[in-house]
């Protein structure tokens, strides 16, 4: 059967790239409606012979039986809807079809039981990032009445049969590396109880003790105390933090130095992007229009 | 959809997922001529690649994956901050946001 995954991929990522090529923005759109035909096909038929049960069978990870509906309709949305992002003309409905990106992916993070990514992806991207960029699309954009609704270097995409090619000849690369099939046929072992998701996050989280003891808290008169005076809450089980607590836990914990070097990162980019905004520039327009 | 299909949702079906995302920014990175687009789609890699960094953190649960897209996140701000001020810097520079208008600088 190993053969027959490389071949449905390959194919898949030939049928993929034709698409693309045929949707992307041109001149002549005599055959864009046949891209998005022939990518749909492709998509289809590649996640129906993945589906089916001659591969991956007692692979999972115990997953509650909708979760795999879930992932097909979030992950088909995400794809659709980032093939929207650069087939589109206009610059503000493709950022509104990456937030339709940004919400699918959520979705799959929700799959995967990662709730606080899912809400934070939603807030930063959807809301703070997306904002920035409509705000940018709108103050850049003229508004030239006499001009048509787009402009030309919105209409004619640069060289799509060769980026196509090139994305799916990567993406072709990625797929067949991490499809290991060997990999997958040696996992394919009856699930053993000991390698359950409870059996090894406790295992997991009991190399990494809280810490509590070197911290500093406040007592009730508000002084700083150290905090091995303070008995723990007696109810502090790692195996039973939710997944906010777990991530902060593991940032603060584990990556403090990366944490302060996001702050600075933060900080140089702020600043940067002061010093860029009230940067005088010349106009030169009538330069290029001459 | 029979019992097995239903239990066999795997690591490779979500860095497949991760995987077209990514290769789909990057097509569209080098395709697109609008500035503001082409950054987009540097956001659009970013998703594909928290989508397999999440996978990671959840298939290996090693909540390291979880912290990754934090950063992955940070950065993601920082670069949107910097890149849409160099973007209104050339529009107002020439007017446009072409790409192309600015290929001497391929030299």
């Amino acid at each position: 059967m190993e053969q027959y995954l490389e071949y449905a991929l390959y194919i898949a990522s030939v049928l993929g790239a034709l698409s693309l090529a045929l949707m992307l923005p041109k001149e002549k759109r005599g055959l864009r409606f046949v891209g998005p035909l022939i990518g749909a096909a492709s998509v289809g038929g590649l996640w129906l012979f993945l589906s089916s049960d001659s591969f991956w069978d007692g692979r999972g990870t115990g997953m509650a039986s909708w979760t795999f509906l879930y992932y097909y309709i979030f992950s088909g949305i995400a794809v659709a809807s980032a093939v929207r992002v650069i087939t589109h003309t206009r610059p503000v409905y493709a950022a509104l079809w990456f937030v339709m990106v940004v919400l699918a992916s959520a979705g799959l993070f929700l799959i995967l039981s990662a709730q606080f990514m899912a809400f934070a992806v939603v807030i930063i991207y959807g809301g703070a990032i997306l904002v920035t960029y409509m705000f940018v699309i709108m103050l850049a954009s003229q508004s030239d009445p006499s001009e048509q609704n787009n402009q030309a270097y919105e209409r004619v995409a640069k060289e799509p049969v060769m980026a196509s090619a090139a994305g799916f000849l990567l993406l072709a690369v990625l797929l067949s590396v991490s499809f290991d099939y060997d990999a997958l046929e040696a996992a394919r072992a009856p699930v053993d109880p000991a390698s359950t998701d409870a059996a090894l996050i406790e295992s997991t989280l009991q190399d990494r003790p809280l810490k509590i003891e070197t911290l500093y808290v406040t007592n009730e008169a508000g002084e700083p105390v150290p905090a091995e005076s303070v008995a723990p809450p007696a109810n502090l089980d790692p195996t039973r933090l939710a997944n906010a607590e777990r991530i902060g836990l593991d940032l603060f914990q584990s990556h403090p130095l990366g944490l302060e070097l996001a702050g600075v990162i933060l900080l140089v980019s702020l600043v940067g992007a002061v010093v860029i905004a009230k940067t005088k520039v010349p106009d030169e327009q009538h330069a290029v229009s001459g | 959809m029979p019992e097995t299909v239903m239990d066999s949702l795997t690591l490779s079906h979500f860095l497949m997922t991760g995987a077209v995302l990514f290769c789909l920014g990057l097509i569209g990175f080098i395709t697109r001529r609008n500035l503001i687009i082409m950054f987009l789609c540097t956001e659009m890699m970013f998703q594909g690649v928290a989508v397999s960094l999440v996978a990671f953190s959840r298939f290996h649960l090693n909540d390291t994956g979880q912290t990754f897209v934090i950063f992955v996140l940070t950065i993601a701000a920082a670069e949107a901050a910097l890149a849409l001020g160099l973007v209104v810097l050339l529009f107002r520079r020439k007017r446009t946001l072409d790409a192309l208008v600015w290929s001497q600088l391929s030299g």
